[in-house]
């Protein structure tokens, strides 16, 4: 799995090392909530990881700083 | 005409930093989570502050103290009563399989400060700390984020966290059950009428690595490989298992607790893609692989979709779809256990998928103020499903 992971990051970082170059002012688009997991609500979004993290036995994937609970 | 493209080129650069700045703000969110037959409730108020002090510096803080009440199901022995304690050999007509009353509540603050250097490169470093009456937690983290280019187009960041868990094991009996605890001071086992209780620890080594490409003005990619490793209790000291179901035709079967491994190690990956679809619809859809040397297998889809309708109105909605595959020491028979070092028949631990189906809806009353709302529809086959609310308040300034 380590294997494959790996290989599809430097595929991912491959095909991305032709993309268009975006100006700092070009990026209004980008930078708005919509763009954001959970349009931004960082609070919505921990109840969420929150919730799956104590029904379901996987974890991980949304930074490394999240906090334990007993929930689990 | 050179000046006047300098200048406006200039202007345009001003406008764009001032929209791009992160507002400071103060969130108050306030979650009601149902589980069906008001198996659990969730009580969530919540706070957060962020502050940015100057251009390189943002310290973000919050709060939540979630109440919990309801009912986790297990096996007892209800000869003794309705307790997830009720461990003992009993007649195979007390066996039973059913929800445990609990009551608690929970207080996790954390805290982060991220500072930007000279290249604009972030690091972030973070404290969070969980407190309940038998669970206390806490971790230190670290991440970095490195700009590969000067229009700060592609990024890695790097991460780090060590989290200390604490698990208070109270009123397990004298003989029946298997604490984990390797230490030699012959306290493995306790009293429930002494009131005793003992610590044990659980570490908890998060590592992520992520890779972050901006593709065009309206697009972005991410992608991220993570590895988690737990050493110590990790068993769920309400959870039990039934071993030795009317073995040799004796009419009793044992009641003991739930015995998981000391250690668990998992590796991940995830994907990302973010685009704008227009200028007022964008959509966000990501994939998680997650393994387990537990034999957990599992992926994950989260789709999200969000319509900017007019200068107020944000409006959302997505769909999450999960599959995990059980542990190797999972069963939920009764007369599956006899004498497996390893066993558990914690549902979380069983084959199973989930679907969850999301709508919210924000609206941004002025420059200072906006209101939120939502709801979350959780529906996992085999066992149970739920339904939660979110109401918050968000001052900007």
């Amino acid at each position: 799995m380590k294997c494959i992971g790996i290989i599809l990051i430097t595929l991912f970082i491959g095909g991305c090392s032709g993309m268009t170059h975006v100006k700092p002012w070009e990026k209004e688009r980008l930078s708005r909530d919509s763009m954001s997991n959970a349009a931004g609500n960082t609070l919505v979004s921990k109840f969420d990881a929150h919730v799956y993290f104590s029904k379901e036995a996987s974890k991980g994937g949304g930074g490394v700083s999240g906090g334990g609970c007993g929930c689990n | 005409m050179q000046l006047a493209t300098k200048l406006s080129l200039i202007t345009c650069t001003l406008l764009t930093y001032s929209a791009l700045q992160a507002e400071d703000y103060v969130s108050v969110q306030y979650v009601h989570y149902d589980e069906e037959s008001g198996r659990t409730t969730v009580m969530a108020p919540a706070l957060e502050i962020s502050k940015d002090f100057g251009t390189d510096y943002t310290l973000k803080a919050s709060i939540v103290a979630d109440s919990i009440s309801g009912a986790s199901p297990t096996w007892y022995d209800s000869s003794s009563g309705a307790s997830a304690f009720s461990r003992d050999t009993t007649a195979l007509e007390n066996i039973t399989y059913n929800n445990v009353d609990y009551d608690d509540t929970r207080t996790a603050g954390s805290i982060a400060l991220t500072t930007r250097f000279a290249s604009r490169d972030e690091l972030t470093v973070g404290y969070n700390r969980s407190y309940e009456s038998d669970y206390e937690s806490n971790e230190l983290s670290a991440e970095y984020l490195y700009n590969l280019d000067r229009s700060r187009n592609r990024t890695l960041s790097f991460g780090l966290s060590y989290q200390l868990n604490r698990v208070l094991a109270k009123e397990y009996t004298s003989t029946n059950d298997r604490l984990r605890d390797d230490d030699d001071d012959d306290d493995d086992n306790y009293d429930s009428s002494s009131g005793a209780s003992k610590a044990l620890d659980v570490n908890v080594l998060t590592a992520e690595i992520g890779f972050t490409q901006i593709l065009n003005a309206t697009s972005l990619a991410k992608a991220s490989l993570f590895f988690i490793n737990e050493d110590g209790y990790l068993s769920n000291p309400y959870m039990n298992v039934v071993r030795y179901y009317n073995q040799n035709g004796n009419g009793t079967a044992e009641v003991k607790a739930e015995n998981k491994p000391d250690t668990r190690t998992a590796y991940g990956l995830t994907l990302q893609y973010i685009s704008a679809l227009s200028d007022t619809l964008s959509a966000n859809i990501s994939y998680r692989f997650y393994n387990d040397d537990w034999g957990i297998d599992s992926h994950t889809i989260n789709t999200e979709l969000y319509y900017e309708y007019g200068d107020h109105w944000l409006l959302g909605g997505g769909v999450r779809y999960y599959v995990q595959s059980d542990a190797d020491f999972y069963s939920d028979r009764k007369d599956y256990f006899t004498n497996e070092f390893y066993a558990s028949s914690d549902r979380r631990m069983s084959d199973f998928d989930a679907l969850s189906y999301r709508l919210n809806a924000r609206y941004r009353v002025n420059d200072s103020w906006s209101i939120n709302t939502g709801v979350t529809y959780y529906d996992q086959s085999k066992h149970f499903d739920a339904i939660y609310y979110t109401l918050g308040l968000k001052y900007y300034f």
